[in-house]
């Protein structure tokens, strides 16, 4: 079974491997434990403490906070409850006209701003853009991955997380607490 | 049962429907594969199991070459737009060719079918049979692909089939070509062979042949291809029997059947070990604009817009479940794709995402289709049995890309960021009809689409024109093959820079092909569909990268190029600034469409010097432009592959050209300043999304700038997906009885 120093996979997920090497990495049998390796080079590229649980995105991370488990974003910024789409604590900014979808699509490469909306999701706390979503008004933020840490955890790393939580969409228990006006 | 006489043990085993059902009690009992708890063979002799493995491939591989050369059109010939598999007596694919990996499913399926219509028994199955299938009622995809099967016979037995599929150059469509998205319904979909025996003692009959000749514009190409599946198909059979000769029946038998469990056990594992389980969401749109174009039927003169949800469960044994609720309705187009056909093209995915040392039928039973909803574009026969399925592949295409990004996310979170592919790029497809160079009537596709950007990886840029969604053999063709085939002439076939999106990595980009029809008294373009996006992007915008564009071809008619080429002035070699493009800026023509929303058949047969610009789309892009490391910015730029005004104002890199050496250096500082004025800009203008949603819900309600496909999509989905109309009401706090 295949096993790679920490500096290799940091080096592989920065892509400052050589390709030939990444090659090898991608034909030989996968190591069992990048998970722990990769949250390792994760955890050591924050500036906070809590332990990450799973990595959603690049900057989003589900980690364990107190008794809860939070979306957090590296720069420490935070999402709320993981089973709950992180996406309505973002900011956002939709492009639905010629003029908004100029500044990135131009000419024959604009879509058709009647048929689909452009909505940037980004960090309130650095700006970084988290998602892209491309959908016609009307469909509902996509909630791209809710995870069963608890599964997840217990039954296929073998390492049961304290405090198991049920597994369940939370998004509309928010949105039903929010005024529609 | 056959009227072939049997030896006595093996009259005595069961009827192939008969095992066919004991195989489907045994998985529901035991969870595996013919009951295989133990991959008996593979233990005894790991390495006869990998060598007959390896022999068996290079069978299917022999196929493959022994077809295509034999086969005449260039989509096979040129393209290797085919395929070739082993299978058991019941159907199940042991081992598959290289080429279009979306049919070793739709192959197992149609074997599958002939025993449970009773095929057995009446006509019997017999050495030297040939059977066919393009008919989607009956599992076909599309009726361009011609499935054939033929049964091997060990020593009186049926011990296996031979089954191939290949793409024919024009189905006998209602209009000419073999991408039909125009055919308003199966009536139109071209020439039937319906679940056939079509031939013997290794023969067809003359009556198909006739068929062929009275029922297709392009005969001797789609009869050149059906002697290609079965001169491969044959191959196999006589190897095979060879290699029984050499191993043993009993042992070809049981090696078989562990090659596919061990195959559904791989896929398993995979997930289990390189996967999370939980749930994947992913939305994804498709249009097809039709309203005002040349249409078949009055009642086409609509635009339509396609809801390609897809929904991925995990549970705790790594099983997969794949939901396509909410999808909207069948298109009075040939756009429509059965449960089958969109089992097969899951099967597709997982060759190439989950990745098999022995790709067959196994993966298959390692996840489960929940049946999509009735009268959708991916189910239509329960409400329209006559919806057209002339390109059934185009919404599969678009559904498909989804799943490439979701088990992207998966394998993203558990580190193997290598694995990761962003999405796929769509296949906008070039056909020609009309009469060619040599004075003959032709139909048929150009090769273009099947090379394509590959998507991208979490840690590196997609290589560009080097990858397809339906074959591991991205292949384009040579272009002076095409010219040989059509009435053109390539002016361009280069890379389009930008094509793959934006992000931190980018997808590989898609190339531009620009044609100058010639020799020709006249002959039309199909700008066809066989899966593209014209008025929406796709929604692949993963972790902050942008989509890669829509797909727009342009063309002119009635041009100046010959005077332009007598008095040696630039032509058209590219597509240029997309706002004012080179065809606009370099010829003059009498018709000029510079900014073409596809898919559309030319309203009117193109002339000697008019001219195409047919883009072929790039993948997608991964994480925030931002993001993107500035040096890979500045080889693009020196590369051509990207633009100045891309490079500062979407990845917000400054950078200089070099007056002398012509290349670009980048101003780090300037590039550090701006990259954080533009992320301070986005939380400047970005609103809480609370805030938001407060202001769209109204627009909802309102039908705000909302195209009727929009509309009319919503109402579709809501109609037939109830629980899913209810999300989207509670998602907006909408009125229980709101309707869009």
């Amino acid at each position: 079974m295949a096993g790679y120093d920490e500096s290799e996979i940091e080096k592989l997920v920065d892509g400052k491997l050589p390709w030939t090497r990444v090659q090898e990495i991608m034909k030989d049998a996968k190591d069992p434990d990048r998970i722990e390796k990769w949250i390792a080079i994760l955890q050591k590229r924050v500036p906070w403490k809590e332990r990450i649980l799973l990595p959603l995105t690049p900057c989003l991370f589900i980690v364990q906070k107190d008794r809860q488990r939070v979306v957090k974003c590296r720069c420490g910024q935070e999402f709320g409850d993981y089973r709950a789409n992180w996406k309505l604590e973002a900011l956002i900014f939709v492009r639905e006209t010629e003029a908004s979808l100029r500044e990135v699509y131009r000419g024959s490469e604009q879509p058709d701003p009647s048929w689909v909306q452009i909505r940037e999701y980004s960090c309130p706390g650095c700006g970084v853009q988290l998602e892209v979503e491309a959908v016609p008004r009307g469909c509902p933020p996509d909630f791209e991955f809710l995870p069963d840490l608890d599964t997840f955890y217990r039954d296929w790393l073998e390492r049961p997380l304290p405090d198991e939580q049920e597994f369940a969409d939370k998004t509309l228990d928010v949105v039903r607490s929010w005024s529609e006006e | 049962m056959s009227s072939v006489p049997r030896r006595k043990d093996v009259q005595e085993r069961p009827s192939l429907q008969e095992q066919l059902r004991r195989n489907d009690e045994l998985f529901k009992d035991t969870g595996s594969l013919f009951g295989l708890k133990k991959l008996g063979r593979k233990q005894a002799d790991p390495g006869m199991y990998e060598a007959v493995w390896a022999i068996l491939l290079n069978i299917c591989n022999t196929g493959w070459t022994v077809g295509c050369k034999v086969s005449s059109s260039p989509v096979a010939a040129e393209g290797g737009d085919a395929l070739w598999c082993l299978h058991l007596p019941t159907g199940e694919a042991v081992c598959a060719s290289k080429g279009i990996v979306s049919h070793p499913g739709l192959l197992s399926m149609l074997i599958r079918s002939y025993i449970e219509y009773g095929y057995e028994e009446l006509p019997g199955f017999h050495p030297g049979d040939i059977f066919e299938n393009n008919d989607s009622h009956y599992g076909g995809l599309h009726s361009p692909d011609f499935q054939t099967a033929v049964p091997i016979f060990y020593d009186g037995e049926l011990v296996a089939w031979a089954a191939s599929v290949s793409h024919v150059m024009d189905a006998g469509f209602v209009t000419p070509g073999s991408i039909g998205f125009l055919n308003p319904d199966c009536f139109s979909d071209g020439v039937p062979v319906t679940m056939e025996k079509i031939g013997e003692n290794d023969r067809v009959y003359p009556w198909y042949e006739m068929r062929i000749r009275s029922r297709t514009r392009t005969p001797e190409w789609v009869l050149g291809d059906g002697r290609g599946r079965l001169a491969g198909c044959l191959t196999i059979r006589d190897r095979v029997v060879k290699l029984i000769d050499k191993y043993g029946l009993d042992y070809f038998r049981d090696v078989t059947r562990e090659y596919i469990e061990d195959s559904r056990r791989y896929a398993v594992g995979r997930i289990r070990t390189q996967g999370v389980p939980g749930r994947i969401r992913k939305s994804n749109f498709k249009d097809l604009a039709m309203q005002g174009k040349r249409v078949i039927l009055p009642h086409q003169n609509v635009d339509c817009l396609f809801n390609q949800p897809l929904e991925v469960t995990i549970d705790a044994n790594a099983k997969v479940r794949f939901s396509v609720r909410g999808a909207s309705g069948w298109v009075p187009f040939g756009e429509n794709i059965t449960p089958t056909a969109c089992i097969s093209g899951l099967l597709n995915v997982y060759s190439h995402m989950v990745g098999f040392d022995m790709f067959n039928w196994g993966a298959a039973a390692a996840w489960e289709l929940e049946t999509p909803p009735p009268g959708s574009w991916c189910n239509p026969y329960p409400v329209n049995y006559f919806a057209s399925s002339g390109v059934a592949w185009a919404p599969a295409v678009t559904w498909l890309s989804s799943l490439y990004e979701i088990l992207g996310r998966l394998y993203f979170s558990r580190g193997y960021v290598e694995e990761v592919a962003a999405g796929s790029a769509t296949t906008m497809t070039a056909e020609f009809s009309g009469v060619n160079q040599y004075g003959l009537f032709t139909a048929g596709l150009t090769l273009e689409q099947a090379s394509n950007g590959q998507p991208a990886r979490a840690m590196a840029d997609g290589d560009n024109s080097a990858w397809s969604i339906y074959t591991p053999q991205a292949d384009f063709g040579n272009a002076e093959i095409s010219e040989l085939f059509y009435p053109i002439m390539f002016l361009g076939r280069n890379v389009e820079p930008d094509s793959g999106g934006y992000g931190k990595f980018r997808g590989g980009l898609g190339h531009t092909a620009v044609w100058m029809v010639m020799n020709t008294p006249g002959i039309e373009y199909q700008c066809g569909c066989a899966g593209l996006r014209s008025k929406v992007v796709a929604n692949h915008g993963m972790f902050g990268a942008y989509p890669t564009w829509p797909d727009r071809p342009s063309y002119a008619t009635g041009t100046n190029v010959k005077e332009l080429i007598d008095a040696r002035k630039p032509l058209v070699h590219e597509r240029g600034d997309p706002e004012e493009p080179d065809l606009v800026k370099r010829i003059k023509a009498k018709g000029l469409e510079a900014n073409g929303i596809a898919p559309f058949v030319t309203p009117e047969p193109l002339h000697e010097y008019d001219i195409i610009v047919h883009p072929i789309s790039g993948a997608q892009a991964f994480g925030d432009p931002l993001e993107r490391d500035p040096e890979l910015v500045r080889s693009d730029l020196d590369a051509g592959w990207t633009r100045e005004r891309v490079a500062v104002e979407v990845y917000g890199v400054v950078a200089q050209r070099d007056a002398t050496s012509g290349e670009w250096a980048v101003d780090q500082a300037a590039t550090e300043r701006k990259r954080n004025d533009m992320r301070a800009a986005r939380k400047k203008r970005g609103v809480p999304f609370r805030q938001w949603w407060k202001a769209e819900r109204k627009k909802i309600l309102k039908g705000e700038n909302m195209a009727s496909a929009v509309v009319e999509m919503w109402r579709q989905s809501m109609n037939l997906s109830p629980d899913y109309a209810a999300d989207i009401r509670a998602f907006w706090k909408l009125p229980d009885d709101f309707r869009f």
